[in-house]
This record gives structure tokens, C-alpha cells and sequence, in this order.
């Protein structure tokens, strides 16, 4: 008992490991990337401490006095500033003189500087107090440190006596580094594109899910029942089509259709109509094809699933409700329909998933366009995160809204369960003989 | 409602399963099609109430021609073998389907559906699945679906092969009993005698896609035409001797003679098969047999042996329960030769 389980471990443990690296894994990764504020910008190792006006306007929100501080250009008297003024080879006793009287003295700005320059017993000119002070002046505008304590040590160097409060907000607005953050899901909420995005993804999926994953794939099952075997295969062989070809050609297809040469202007042109692109002209147009392409790939799976279905109903049931007088209609109503309940289940929630998580054929035919017309959540997720425009891939932002989708593929499973009564589905058998 | 097959004939593709049959069921006549599996008993069926068209001839209901009539137009009731209740609905609205696709207001339904539950029995019943029934339940639900349309014909297909031993029983005099209280003309199509012979008026027997002999069941039995119906009917079944005739006697390959008065004027040499029923071999009879005990079977009431003859061909016998005799025990018994049944080589009746 032992061994053998101990040996279905062993040979299970490929699949697991599998299963952890390429699907857990990522599922948790995508919760951590989307706790960061994450981008090109950031990187993805640790940043720098960096003063720029960027980081200062970023400070200014909440503290603007010691923004602007910041910011201003400071005079120190320091060992280095002599060293410097030693150098320029002067009157050796400016440097003598600020060495033993002034240093490590700070002002604010230039002009308090000057003064006590201006003030140095061997009297040096005007020309020469800028060059001195010049020599003097400390900025951390625009330097970069490579850690939090270079940073404030540089600062309280200049004088800056900081709070501890004061200390993190200057560490926070000056960090190029990315950092755990919630603000994505707070953007997510609050940003109108999004919620456009939402809208997209929601009219795509409920219509294209509609009409055809489930809608055109019953009326596909339910008229090939009543085909002969021959005719009927020759219906699915041909709705397979779609399915089988590879995306990128059936894509290539559509555009040759629908292009500014493509058939469809070339056969409007008969009729005077000017040449356009039927794909990216207008947004109704574009979901037009968009659902139209996707529907079409998506019909047969269902059509599969409902055909083999309705194939398990005994033949005699069909003959008996003939007999009762039951006209065609009243057969698809009454017996095929109640009876595909299970299969309708599973095709709507599986093609929901689907549909919501795959984005190839909208990237390949509309690239979300025109505009964002046909950009769905995640075809906008891959944008953000993978490939844009500004050349700044949000990661974090990215992930984030992956873990969205993930989430509401989760809550419509649960609504589909409910709705079809799943419970009732598996407690009995539905059909017996 | 009478019916009447003219002339019909069936084939499937190149397979020709029944050519030219002429039937009449007579109104309020309850009639079994009675025949071995493949004998196309179940294809007339089926023409009949539409599912197949036949291939030429034609099929009245009365005097209307319904041999073109879709399934839905010709108002039959169907029991079908398995039944063919609809699982996901309940035993109220199976049995009230065709009413509801007549689109008959709910309450009339309900009403109706309640009336019919009753006739046969399974008012109890109506909120139930047809998975939560019996057999015989399930068998009532499909009769009382069959029948509350009223229908001008009932056609039940095998409706007693997935009963056991004693709800069979049951049925059998339940479809009899609701047969008859409804006046409704009824094709019973079975494989099993004993159903056909005591449910219906008549029994008509089906070989190969003919009909070999219609007839009351015990004008049948007693009477039959032909050696096949002769062995199709009785239970325990009759049995054969093959011999010749000789100068009015029968006589078995071994040149033992038996002689019987019903030869006469069949020329000698002729080549018959003798068939005895067992109740016609035993303890009263005008001839001695002699032979021995081979089998013996104990049927509470009655005893069954198989007699083998010095021939090496056995004869049943049907008694009374007797201990005197058993396995192994040579025994000389009687048997009545006006009650036999004499048979050319050809199956023909004599």
C-alpha cells in the first residue's frame, strides 16, 4: 500500500512539476507583478536614489517647502570647495581665511554667501567673489546615489535637518526602482479607458458568445440532426474549416476580404461604391468582422459538442414524440433542447474562458482598432504590459489586469453553475435506458 | 377503427423485408403480429404508425388512405419497447405531451392527465421522474402517454420484454383490461406465444415478411397450418417425429410402426413429420409408445418428461404430478393419435 503509493508519487511527479512551473508559477508570479508598480522605467532588479525635477515636482504635492528647498542651489563652506579655491592659486589667504573662520558654514543661497566672501580681509573683487562662490555651490539637483543613506547623508550635509517623515518622502519621490504597490487596481477602477476597455470585452464576449459559440453552434447541431448522415458531415467538415486553419492564414483570409483591395471592395466598386477598408473603417464595422471571424472559429466546438449530444438521445424518443404530435419544432423545444442542457453549460462556460483570455485574432486582424474601438481587456493587458506605443511596458499595471480577468472568469463560472443548476446535473442521471 | 395493409411492401435498400402484405384488423380488434426476431413484425409496426414509409401499397385507417400521412397526422398511440419516456420530464408531463404540443390550455391538461393516471393506475406517480420507476411503472406511463389522445390505433411494440416474470403477468391482463374498456383497435407485435395467444382476438404469424396464418388463438393452436406454427405455439412446445407413411401406419426410420387412422389415403412412401403436443402423450391415448425417461421436470402442478423413443427421437409429455416414474425408467405410454397432427416434408399441414 505504502510503496505503491509512494511509486504513484514518483510517477506523478513530472506532470506536477510541470503543472507548478508552467501554470501555478505563473498564476503567481502575475499576483506578484501586479502588487508592483513594475515598467521598462523601473526595470525589474532594485533603482537608485535619483534628485531630479521629475522626483521634485513628485515631492512638491506634499511637501512643497521642502521641494523647493531642494531644488534651490546651497553654499557650503567645505574642504573640498578649499581644496578647489587653493587651486585657482588666488590670494592664498582666501582659502587660509574661509579655511579656519568659515567652514562647514551653509547658506541658503548665493547672495548670504557672497557676503561673507565679500567680507574676507584681503577685500577680493566682484569678478572674484562669483568665482569663489561659484566653487562653493551644492546642489543635489540632478545627482544620483546609489543607496538611501548616501542620499541623506549628502543632504543633511547641506543642511537639511530631516524628520523621519521628510526622510521617506524624499527617499520615495527620488527611488527610480520599482516598489509593492496597490495603485494599479486603484488605476483600474478609477481610469475611464479602462472602464471602456471593460465595455469592449463585455459586448464582445456576451454577443459573439451568443450568436455564435453557443447560438450558431445549436442551430448548426440541431439542422445537421436532421440531415442525412452524408450531407450532415459534409456541414461540419465545412464549419471545421475555420477552426483547423491556421490563425494567421484565416486572419490573412478576412483581410484580403475585407482590405481597401480586397473582394469586397473590388465587388462594391461594381456598384460605384468607393474602395475602402471595411475592417478598420469605422468601430461598427470593425466588431462587425471582429465578432463575425471569432464566431466562426468558435461555432464549431459547439457544433461538435451538441451534435454528439443530441446523438446520445435514443432514437426512440424522437420516433415516440413524433407519434404524440410533436411537430419538428416542438421536438428541438420539448426533447433536443432540455436535454442539452449539461452540454450547453459546458460549451458557454468554456467558450466564456476563451473568449475572454484570447486576444490572437483581434491582435492580428485590428490591432484594437480603429482607435481602441476593438481593444478587449486582454488584448489591452498584452498592450500594457508586453508592447506599446510609448515604449513604456507596465508590467505591474499588466499583471494586475490579468489578475482581473482571471478574477471575473472565476465569478461567471460560479454564475454559470448556478444558473444551470449544476447540482441538480450530476445528483441524477439524466438519461437512462 | 379498422386498419388495413393492402398490398404493402418494405425494403431497405436491396433487402426486401416484406413484400405484398394484405392485413385487416378489424375495429376494436385487439390482433398480434407474432414471429421470430428478423420476421419484419416490427417493420410493419413501424409502417404503420409512420416512421417507415412503406415501399409500395398502402395503409388505411378506416377508409382513409394514411399510407402518405406523417407520424403527427395519424393519430397512434405508440408503446414502445424501451418505452421511450422522456427523462427529464415528469410522469405528468410525459403522459401529458401530447397534449401540451396540441397546445391544450394547462388545467385541461392536468385534468385529462389525472383521468388517464388513474385508468391504469399510477395517479400516485404523476410527480416523479420516469428514472424513479419500476418497470411496470414505467410501462403504465408509456400506456397511459399511448392513449390519452385517444387514438383510433394502439400499437404496442414488445411492451412486456423488459418486465419481469410476474409484473409480465400483470401487464399482460392490465393492457388486455384497458384494450377493452376503451374499444380501441390494437396490434400487438411480440415474439413470445403465450403473450400473443392470451392477449389478443387474433394472432397473426409472421415468417420471413409473410404472414403464414391468421387465426383466433386456439383455432391456431389447434388447427395450425403448418409445421412452423405448429412449433411456434404451446408451451411446453409440441414435439416431432420424423417417419413415412405405410399402408396407413407411421413409420420411423427404424421400421417401427404406429398405426394411425388419420393416414389414410396419404399414399405409402410418403415422407411426414408426426407432431404430438405434450398433452397428448401420457396417461390416456389410443396407442402405445414405448420408451424411456430422459428428462424430467418438476413444474409444480404438471410434470414435463422428455420420452426418448427406440428411434432416438423424444417425445414430451405433460402430466399431473406423479412420483412413480423417474430419470432412466422405460415406460410405455399412450398416445392420442386423433389429436396428432400430420405434416408433408414441406412443413405442410396434412
Amino acid at each position: 500500500m505504502r510503496t505503491s503509493r509512494t511509486l504513484g508519487l514518483i510517477m506523478i511527479a513530472p506532470a506536477a512539476i510541470m503543472i507548478l512551473l508552467f501554470f501555478l508559477m505563473p498564476v503567481v508570479l502575475t499576483a506578484v507583478f501586479s502588487l508592483t508598480n513594475m515598467s521598462t522605467a523601473t526595470g525589474i532588479s532594485g533603482g537608485a536614489y535619483q534628485v531630479t525635477q521629475a522626483a521634485v515636482n513628485r515631492l512638491t504635492t506634499d511637501m512643497p517647502e521642502l521641494a523647493a528647498a531642494i531644488s534651490e542651489p546651497r553654499f557650503v563652506i567645505d574642504g573640498e570647495g578649499v581644496a578647489a579655491l587653493e587651486a585657482l592659486q588666488l590670494k592664498p589667504h582666501f582659502a587660509t581665511e574661509l579655511r579656519s573662520e568659515h567652514l562647514g558654514e551653509v547658506f541658503a543661497s548665493r547672495r548670504e554667501a557672497e557676503r561673507v566672501i565679500k567680507a574676507l580681509k584681503d577685500r577680493p573683487s566682484t569678478r572674484e567673489v562669483k568665482r569663489i562662490s561659484d566653487l562653493f555651490n551644492r546642489s543635489v539637483l540632478n545627482t544620483r546615489f546609489e543607496t538611501r543613506e548616501a542620499l541623506l547623508e549628502s543632504l543633511r550635509k547641506l543642511g537639511f535637518d530631516l524628520t523621519p517623515e521628510e526622510q521617506e518622502a524624499v527617499a520615495k519621490a527620488t527611488y527610480t526602482g520599482w516598489v509593492w504597490t496597490a495603485d494599479n487596481f486603484r488605476i483600474i477602477g478609477n481610469s475611464p479607458d479602462m472602464a471602456q476597455v471593460f465595455l469592449n470585452t463585455a459586448f464582445y464576449v456576451a454577443v459573439t458568445l451568443l450568436l455564435f459559440n453557443v447560438g450558431y453552434a445549436l442551430f448548426l447541431a440541431v439542422t445537421t440532426h436532421y440531415m442525412t448522415a452524408s450531407t450532415a458531415s459534409i456541414f461540419r467538415a465545412v464549419w471545421l474549416l475555420p477552426r483547423i486553419t491556421p490563425v494567421v492564414i484565416y486572419i490573412l483570409m478576412w483581410k484580403w476580404l475585407t482590405w481597401d483591395n480586397g473582394f469586397l471592395s473590388l465587388f462594391m466598386g461594381q456598384f460605384g461604391y468607393p474602395a475602402k477598408n471595411y475592417l478598420l473603417d469605422n468601430a461598427r464595422d470593425a466588431w462587425f468582422f471582429v465578432i463575425l471571424l471569432n464566431g466562426f472559429i468558435g461555432a464549431s466546438m459547439g457544433m461538435l459538442v451538441f451534435s454528439s449530444a443530441i446523438k446520445a438521445i435514443p432514437e426512440t424518443q424522437f420516433h415516440a414524440s413524433e407519434m404524440d404530435g410533436a411537430s419538428r419544432w416542438q421536438q428541438i423545444r420539448y426533447i433536443i433542447l432540455p436535454q442539452l442542457r449539461w452540454p450547453i453549460l459546458f460549451v458557454t462556460c468554456y467558450q466564456t474562458l476563451s473568449l475572454l483570455a484570447s486576444f490572437n485574432e483581434i491582435l492580428l486582424s485590428t490591432r484594437g482598432g480603429p482607435g481602441r474601438a476593438t481593444e478587449v481587456w486582454s488584448l489591452a493587458a498584452y498592450h500594457t504590459a508586453l508592447q506599446n506605443y510609448t515604449g513604456n511596458l507596465e508590467y505591474g499595471l499588466g499583471a494586475a489586469m490579468a489578475l482581473v480577468l482571471v478574477v471575473i472568469g472565476v465569478i461567471l463560472s460560479l454564475i454559470y453553475l448556478r444558473v444551470f443548476r449544476y447540482d441538480t446535473l450530476i445528483s441524477k442521471p439524466l438519461i437512462e435506458d | 377503427m379498422r386498419i388495413l395493409l393492402d398490398k404493402f411492401s418494405k425494403s431497405f435498400g436491396t433487402t426486401k423485408v416484406i413484400e405484398g402484405m394484405d392485413l385487416e384488423v378489424g375495429s376494436g380488434e385487439m390482433l398480434a403480429l407474432l414471429g421470430p426476431s428478423g420476421c419484419g413484425k416490427s417493420t410493419t409496426l413501424f409502417a404503420i404508425c409512420g416512421i417507415h414509409r412503406p415501399t409500395s401499397g398502402r395503409i388505411l385507417f378506416g377508409d382513409k388512405d394514411v399510407t402518405g400521412l406523417p407520424s403527427q397526422e395519424r393519430n397512434v398511440g405508440v408503446v414502445f419497447q424501451s418505452y421511450a419516456l422522456y427523462p427529464h420530464m415528469t410522469v405528468a408531463e410525459n403522459i401529458g405531451f401530447p397534449l401540451t404540443v396540441r397546445r391544450l390550455a394547462a388545467a385541461d391538461i392536468r385534468k385529462e392527465v389525472a383521468e388517464i393516471a388513474a385508468l391504469v393506475h399510477i395517479d400516485n406517480l404523476l410527480d416523479r421522474r420516469p428514472s424513479q420507476l419500476s418497470g411496470g411503472q414505467q410501462q403504465r406511463v408509456a400506456l397511459a402517454r399511448a392513449l390519452i389522445r385517444r387514438p383510433d390505433v394502439l400499437l404496442l411494440d414488445e411492451p412486456l420484454a423488459n418486465l419481469d416474470a410476474k409484473l409480465r403477468l400483470e401487464m399482460r391482463s392490465e393492457i388486455r383490461r384497458l384494450q377493452k374498456e376503451t374499444g380501441i383497435t390494437a396490434i400487438l407485435v411480440t415474439h413470445d406465444q403465450v403473450e400473443a395467444m392470451s392477449m389478443c382476438d387474433r394472432i397473426a404469424i409472421m415468417k420471413a415478411g409473410e404472414i403464414v396464418q391468421i387465426a383466433t388463438p386456439s383455432g391456431m393452436y389447434n388447427d395450425p397450418r403448418s409445421a412452423f406454427v405448429a412449433g411456434f405455439l404451446g408451451n411446453p412446445p409440441i414435439s416431432f417425429l420424423k417417419g413415412r407413411a405405410e399402408q396407413g401406419a407411421f413409420v420411423f426410420a427404424n421400421g417401427i410402426r404406429l398405426s394411425l387412422a388419420i393416414l389414410g389415403g396419404i399414399p405409402d412412401g410418403t415422407v411426414l413429420t408426426l407432431g404430438v403436443r405434450p398433452e397428448h402423450f401420457g396417461t390416456s391415448g389410443d396407442i402405445a409408445v414405448d420408451g424411456k425417461i430422459a428428462f424430467a421436470e418438476t413444474q409444480g402442478r404438471e410434470n414435463l418428461y422428455d420420452v426418448i423413443l427406440p428411434d432416438g427421437s423424444v417425445l414430451r409429455s405433460i402430466q399431473s404430478v406423479r412420483n412413480d416414474v423417474a430419470v432412466g425408467d422405460a415406460v410405455r405410454w399412450s398416445l392420442d393419435s386423433k389429436a396428432a397432427l400430420v405434416f408433408a416434408e414441406d412443413g405442410r399441414r396434412l
